[in-house]
């Protein structure tokens, strides 16, 4: 097992979130030659190394920022998503509490790329104690003259400013992210129908996830070939994977892609604790979860765990173990989406409340003998036909539980008569 | 939207349009039966009911048509089977929470949800036996306008009224969910003086008005076009009222009518509840010095009064339309007397504001303008006789000579003549932008009462 460093390069040095000692050890030294660079180089660089947004969709970053290199009458913003709602995610938050100043170089060095002096960080609402090390750690980096309005001399302007998210799932979709930040409702927006930045207050908006900016110095100090040295082809570079659930030493390790989950979590979580493995749901539970042999195939990168009919999401593991009831999982997720649909699109509004009700009666041994086909019927009308991948990804968690442990839920089903 | 014109398929029929024209509005426009709840015209897409959905050639899931532009070659299907199911499952979701209030709801008859289920109700899959969730009913929003939570799909197009069109931002979704339910600001009512308006944007019975609940069902109502009275602007309107066998009509409500030259789609709360007018204080028989005389007196005493008087003033209220005060100008023309219709007493400037509502507060000042009638005040002697044709200044004027054609009884000790009421007679209007507008006849008194036009004919013999 190959371990990696890149964004958990200095996650164990004790005190790190004092800014002298970070710059002991290397934080903002890329800041420090930043200023020769011409912005398109770095923007080229980060293309070059096939970075993918660590948020959960995996979408080049490198194509994204591009769209920020053109003319805009209205200054950019550049927007760093930290609402981690993800059941079973906690990657940002260990960047953050381990090495916030890593993340305030990416910040810098992607301001300076896209040419936004207005940085916002969106934080989620019950990281209270993030956000005191998040600001602490800005302060400390104004006094230090790495941020505000002329950095180290430069008369190149930074300003960070963390804003607190009301506790919405649904704001860390980019869309619903900026309306939040506008002081809306979090509702997702219309797709747009051409390739396009987000908009803020109609000013051009880069939206990104903490693990993305926090891998930007890597990439731009040791070139995009440096970082493509670890990963596949096709998903180059390392990512945070976060394991939780019946796991031996939960946490957060970082891995390169390509990794097999297995190894990993043999390696870093120390084997399954207390029974065999039942399944794991590999990318944060918005994720169709995969079974044991399954598990045993999966590599940690895109395309492999793609091709088993999940996606890696975020990375965060959820590990059962056989002493897991699935009725009793998927009762768990649904009501959590229940709970968290914004309620904007009627088949998410409706479809999210109506499954895990039908998942409620069959705990009670009440359902109707057709609830399964049910079901299943209500993720296929959730699925594709909202404004975002909210009631997608619950119909996949849906067909992922019923279709690869259809048994346990006929077992609830079983001497039920009633229509 | 470009002024490029191309081409593209509506189930196989080829047809020509702009570029970049929003696909649903075209399909609506063109007579095509989308079901949709949260797009309107006026407030444009949001894309959340997700019921107009249709299939585009080349995508691999059904699109909604609101959030489609129109171009080059575009292959839509708008009645596959695939979107037919597609549509009854959307609906059978819309349904789940919505409670069954019909036989007690104002707006069945009218109501977006009914009109779909005839076509897209899943009639047979008994899916609905559960709990429905219990919501607040009856919420007093201000302004007239009460609140339904159960009825409510979410279509968000009054809070987008609010956000877009007045820019006030009064309403908001809170909770989420299918908890989600409108409400204003925690203690405030509505302010804006177009509120009402969102009750005939909802395309359910969520948003009524406290006005018109429970008066009257929707299907024993008829409509007519017509034009508000209320200012100078002239927005278009229809008139619900009812017209039963041998009882009096009676209006029931005003409604916003589309006018995209005029007002739009809306029209302010002041006209809308101007109905009640019509059937207040009105003048219904021939009075002379407070007693009933009969119709063939009445004439002779208007013939005397012209005979024996010198000085004759004619007030003719900017209220009539253009024929009516033609006919006027002619008569005074043959009487030889002095025509007035002065427009100072109608102006309201608190009134006024920069969209639907204007100062004037008179519906046909400019077609009094356009004709060339004195809007001075006039100068009245103890001599002369005044006639006045429904001029809200013959209140304030004492004269023992007068005859009064009028709408609305004031106080007077002349000749009364009842006179029949904007919405009894038919003719053009001009409005402050110079656009003449047609409004039709729509009512007609159980007792048939005479125009403007009808009294000078009556008369006209006799002198």
């Amino acid at each position: 097992m190959k371990e990696v460093k890149i964004v958990s390069k200095r996650f164990d040095i004790e005190g790190i979130n004092h800014i002298k000692k970070a710059i002991e050890h290397g934080a903002y030294s890329t800041i420090h030659k930043m200023f020769d660079k011409d912005p398109k180089t770095i923007v080229d660089e980060i293309d070059k190394s096939g970075l993918r947004g660590k948020g959960g969709g995996g979408a080049p970053t490198g194509a994204k920022w591009k769209l920020m290199l053109q003319d805009f009458k209205l200054p950019k913003v550049l927007v760093i998503n930290c609402d981690e709602n993800e059941p079973g995610t906690f990657k940002d938050r260990q960047i953050i509490s381990k090495d916030p100043h890593l993340l305030i170089e990416g910040i810098i060095l992607t301001s300076y790329a896209i040419g936004a002096n207005d940085v916002y960080i969106y934080i989620r609402g019950e990281y209270h104690q993030w956000q005191n090390i998040l600001q602490k750690a800005c302060d400390e980096a104004y006094l230090q003259g790495y941020l505000g309005k002329n950095i180290l001399g430069s008369k190149y302007r930074v300003d960070i400013t963390i804003c607190k998210g009301a506790g919405a799932y649904i704001c860390g979709e980019k869309s619903a992210l900026l309306e939040s930040l506008e002081g809306k409702r979090g509702h997702p927006r219309l797709k747009p129908h051409q390739k396009e930045p987000e908009w803020y207050f109609g000013r051009p908006t880069l939206v990104n996830n903490v693990e993305t900016i926090a891998t930007v110095p890597f990439i731009v100090e040791n070139g995009a070939d440096a970082y493509k040295e670890y990963g596949t082809s096709k998903s180059p570079g390392s990512m945070l994977f976060a394991m939780s659930g019946h796991i031996n030493n939960p946490g957060v390790y970082e891995a390169e892609f390509g990794t097999s989950m297995m190894e990993y979590i043999e390696y870093y979580g120390g084997g399954i604790k207390g029974g065999n493995l039942k399944g794991v749901i590999p990318g944060g539970a918005s994720t169709p979860i995969l079974n044991a042999t399954e598990v045993a195939k999966a590599k940690l990168d895109y395309e492999s765990i793609k091709e088993l009919g999940s996606s890696l999401g975020t990375g965060g593991m959820i590990v059962m173990n056989d002493s897991v009831n699935m009725v009793e999982a998927l009762k768990n997720l649904l009501e959590f989406y229940h709970h968290e649909s914004c309620g904007q699109c009627t088949p998410c509004r409706e479809g999210t409340a109506w499954v895990d009700e039908i998942v409620e009666s069959m705990l009670r041994y009440s359902a109707s003998y057709n609830s399964i086909e049910q079901l299943l019927q209500i993720g296929q009308t959730m699925n594709g036909k909202t404004i975002c991948v909210f009631a997608p990804a619950v119909s996949g968690v849906i067909d992922g539980f019923v279709k690869k442990f259809r048994s346990e839920f006929e077992e609830y089903l079983r001497g039920v008569c009633n229509e | 939207m470009s002024s490029k014109m191309v081409e593209f398929t509506v189930n196989g029929k080829k047809l020509l349009a702009f570029e970049g024209l929003n696909l649903l509005k075209y399909l609506l426009d063109n007579g095509y039966n989308i079901p949709h709840y949260c797009y309107h015209d006026s407030l444009g897409a949001d894309g959340n009911c997700r019921m107009c959905m249709v299939e585009i050639k080349g995508k691999k899931r059904p699109q909604i048509a609101c959030d489609t532009l129109i171009k080059e070659g575009l292959e839509v299907n708008t009645n596959t089977p695939t979107i037919k199911r597609l549509r009854e499952e959307i609906l059978q979701m819309q349904l789940r929470n919505h409670p069954v209030d019909c036989p007690v709801c104002d707006k069945a008859g009218e109501c977006y949800l009914q009109n779909y289920y005839m076509d897209y109700g899943l009639y047979k899959e008994g899916k609905h036996k559960k709990q429905k969730i219990k919501k607040s009913k009856n919420i007093e929003f201000g302004r007239n306008v009460v609140y339904d939570e159960e009825r409510c799909i979410l279509c968000k197009r009054c809070v987008r009224f609010f956000a877009n069109i007045t820019k006030t931002n009064e309403l908001g979704v809170i909770k989420r969910a299918n908890h989600s339910t409108i409400s204003t600001a925690p203690n405030q009512k509505l302010q804006s003086q177009y509120a009402m308006n969102i009750v005939d944007l909802c395309p359910v019975g969520a948003l009524l008005s406290s006005d018109f609940k429970f008066k009257q069902r929707v299907w024993f109502l008829q409509s007519s076009p017509s034009i508000c009275h209320g200012c100078t602007k002239n927005c278009n309107i229809t008139i619900d009222y009812s017209s039963t066998k041998f009882q009096a009509e009676r209006i029931y409500r005003y409604k916003a009518r589309r006018n995209e030259d005029v007002n739009g789609y809306f029209i302010c709360d002041e006209g809308r509840l101007s109905y009640k007018e019509y059937h207040t204080n009105r003048v219904t028989q021939i009075e002379y010095k407070n007693s009933i005389i009969d119709f063939k007196e009445a004439i002779s005493k208007i013939g005397i009064e012209i005979f024996i008087h010198k000085d004759i003033v004619i007030l003719a209220s900017p209220n009539l339309y253009i024929e009516e005060l033609e006919s006027i100008i002619k008569w005074s023309k043959k009487l030889n007397a002095r025509l007035y219709s002065p427009l100072e007493c109608y102006k309201d400037k608190e009134f006024a504001d920069n969209w639907l509502k204007e100062e004037l507060r008179v519906a046909n000042a400019y077609g009094v303008m356009a004709l060339e009638i004195d809007t001075s005040t006039p100068d009245i002697s103890s001599d002369t006789l005044l006639i006045n044709f429904d001029h809200k200044l013959a209140q304030d004027i004492n004269t023992l000579h007068r005859i009064d054609f009028i709408t609305h009884s004031i106080n007077s000790q002349g000749l009364i003549l009842p006179l029949a009421s904007w919405v009894q007679s038919s003719r053009h209007l001009i409005n402050s932008s110079g656009i003449k507008q047609y409004a039709p006849k729509t009512l007609v008194a159980n007792k048939p009462i005479l125009t403007v036009t009808e009294w000078i004919e009556a008369i006209g013999g006799d002198i």
